[in-house]
């Protein structure tokens, strides 16, 4: 499993299809979060679910949590949400990638 | 040793800040806690970090303001969390916003070891009001200040640490 991160439109989604051709790429990974939610599922059970069945594939999220902590419960639950999901996410992958201005920064 | 821990929302600054309390000496842990308690959420942050760190030994101070009147004890090992809601605590109910870095400084010469937790919450690109712009632009000066004062800053990105400044802790 590989991780590719990074603030909106950095081109991490175009980065990782670059540098792995063949894999099966999960892009969005934080909007699964979100889906995953709306279902009531809990982030890291759910994130724990997409590495067993998918250990082979690369997971492209959007960083989320950089901000002023949202008004709205909802958001905040978002935000926490796609930091616990990804967390277990990078913890099982062998490598992870922030992508900055498309430029990958490999951190693990 | 000085540590500053920053990172985004649930990204797990305080496991791997707990992880680094755990590989320095054990004597006199203290957990200064400086969030608010006053909704269910806020409640149930606070039981999910006590429960995270019941194993470590600390000693908790509250501290919702005014860090220099703490009563830490000398030569602690201190756990200062979080500088984001000490700085809104000062500000905007009724404190004073610039006795922080003082403090701070102060409680870096008390304690044998200092780790301190911020947050990153300045790159969402929304243009806020102006209270919560003034705020923002104190606590970057408190993160930059406490950056300064550190021997090693540390972004913790989704559980993984990224040395910012000096070289990264083994824990």
């Amino acid at each position: 499993m590989k991780l590719y991160i990074g603030g909106a439109y950095q081109g991490q989604l175009e980065l990782a299809r670059a540098e792995n051709p063949d894999a099966l790429i999960l892009e969005d990974f934080h909007e699964a979060v979100r889906d995953a939610m709306r279902r009531g599922e809990e982030a890291r059970a759910f994130a724990q679910g997409v590495v067993a069945a998918y250990p082979e594939a690369v997971i492209v999220a959007n960083e989320v949590g950089a901000g002023v902590v949202p008004v709205e419960a909802q958001e905040r639950a978002f935000r926490e949400a796609v930091g616990r999901a990804l967390c277990v996410v990078a913890q099982a992958a062998q490598q992870v990638t922030r992508v900055v201005c498309g430029i990958g920064v490999r951190i693990k | 040793m000085i540590v500053l821990v920053t990172g985004g929302s649930g990204c797990g600054k305080s496991t791997w800040a707990e992880r680094l309390i755990a590989a320095l000496p054990e004597e006199r842990r203290v957990y200064v806690a400086t969030m608010r308690v006053c909704d269910g959420e806020s409640v149930q942050r606070v039981a999910r970090h006590r429960a995270q760190r019941a194993h470590l030994g600390f000693a908790t101070i509250e501290c919702e303001q005014n860090l220099a009147a703490a009563e830490i004890p000398q030569g602690s090992v201190v756990l200062l969390e979080d500088l984001v809601n000490l700085a809104a605590n000062e500000m905007f109910s009724g404190g004073d916003v610039s006795r922080i870095v003082p403090a701070l400084n102060h409680l870096a010469r008390r304690c044998s070891h200092l780790v301190m937790v911020t947050n990153d919450v300045f790159s969402d690109g929304v243009c806020y009001d102006e209270s919560t712009r003034a705020y923002l632009r104190a606590l970057a000066e408190i993160n930059r200040s406490a950056a300064a004062l550190a021997d090693c800053v540390v972004e913790v990105v989704y559980s993984i640490p990224v040395a910012l400044k000096g070289a990264l802790p083994c824990v």
